[in-house]
């Protein structure tokens, strides 16, 4: 079909976009698939909002496991006025993709070896909802401390962009 | 390839005019517009409202795509081994301990051990800490606790993770450096 085409004369110049389709198409499925794993290793809180917070931003380049202690479940909007008028027990603890009963403080600790083992500079993320007892979260404290990590991140709303956080005593 | 394919094409075309059928009205219609002198249609099937959809796609997922923008984090230190919460150096210093205990369900009672004032939010706290810090270089000399003094937040198994962490960033806004969580107490 495509010889009788060019053996009949001068045709129409035509772009060919192929290789644009092509490229399109991996952006696309890139950034579905990006979308799913973050939303996957995030799990829906409300991280702790501080009082004039001192956070910052974690770079991108340096790799990150994050584990997540997930609150109840977000059943109504009124949560989110009110976030610690909710029930502060965990729900599940979250290491990277694998998901752990509340209290399996044990497979916490072996998921985050196996990760550190894997990924040796990454940085370890605490992301635990505001409304969370504080003896929830410090037994799950222990298991990171458990898997070797002596540092952490805890994470915390930013602060509004533009507004100066000023250290005390400056 | 190409040279079958040009000496079978006319033949088909013959062929397919004799038996008729679908693929008979596709190669007719062609040989009708040659015969009129017309440009030949192009064979390129039209990709552009694919490409209009695929670009709405794009641009959707690249402004949806949540990196957790509006989450920074606090490094904190975690106590190496299991008991303990202030490393043992010699000589050992006294910890300055920042005592959360709840008070009713949300809010929470925050004071400091061996101190009588108790703040009554994090920035109070804040400030409290800045008082009893000792450091020449910025001009604190009132407080009994270097920058580097262990700071030990110890809250009650009750108390909201919120204002644990509300506590540990007034630590880091006071300039402390070495600031523990405890073991649950209570």
């Amino acid at each position: 079909m495509a010889s009788q085409i060019f053996h009949r004369g001068p045709t129409k110049p035509q772009m060919n976009i192929t290789p644009l389709i092509d490229v399109v198409f991996l952006l696309i499925i890139f950034f579905m698939l990006v979308n799913n794993i973050i939303s996957e290793q995030s799990v829906q809180m409300i991280v702790p909002q501080l009082d004039e917070p001192t956070t910052r931003q974690l770079l991108d380049d340096q790799g990150r496991i994050i584990v997540n202690i997930a609150p109840a479940e977000f059943a109504n909007k009124e949560r989110l006025d009110n976030p610690l008028l909710f029930d502060g027990e965990a729900r599940f603890i979250r290491v990277g993709l694998q998901t752990f009963a509340s209290d399996d403080l044990g497979g916490v600790t072996a998921a985050l070896l196996e990760a550190r083992s894997a990924f040796p500079d990454a940085e370890v993320v605490l992301r635990s909802d505001g409304a969370l007892y504080y003896g929830v979260v410090q037994p799950v404290m222990g298991a990171i401390t458990r898997a070797g990590i002596d540092t952490i991140n805890l994470a915390a709303y930013m602060p509004e962009r533009g507004a100066a956080t000023v250290l005390i005593g400056e | 390839m190409t040279q079958q394919q040009s000496q079978s094409g006319p033949v088909d075309t013959s062929a397919a005019n004799r038996v008729g059928g679908l693929a008979d009205q596709t190669v007719h219609h062609r040989s009708a517009s040659r015969r009129r002198g017309r440009p030949k249609p192009s064979m390129q099937p039209n990709l552009s409202a694919m490409i209009d959809v695929i670009f709405l796609l794009l641009i959707y997922f690249v402004t949806t795509a949540n990196f957790t923008p509006d989450e920074g984090v606090l490094t904190a230190k975690l106590p190496q081994g299991t008991g303990k919460t202030t490393e043992s150096l010699s000589p050992p210093q006294r910890p300055l301990n920042i005592v959360l205990s709840p008070a009713g369900e949300v809010a929470c009672r925050i004071s400091i051990q061996g101190y009588p004032q108790s703040p009554t939010d994090f920035t109070e706290l804040a400030a409290l800490l800045v008082q009893l810090q000792y450091d020449p270089d910025r001009g604190l000399r009132s407080g009994a606790f270097k920058p580097d003094s262990p700071v030990v937040i110890k809250p009650e198994a009750g108390v909201r993770w919120q204002h644990v962490a509300n506590a540990f960033n007034a630590a880091v806004r006071a300039r402390y450096t070495n600031i523990n969580f405890a073991q649950v107490s209570g």
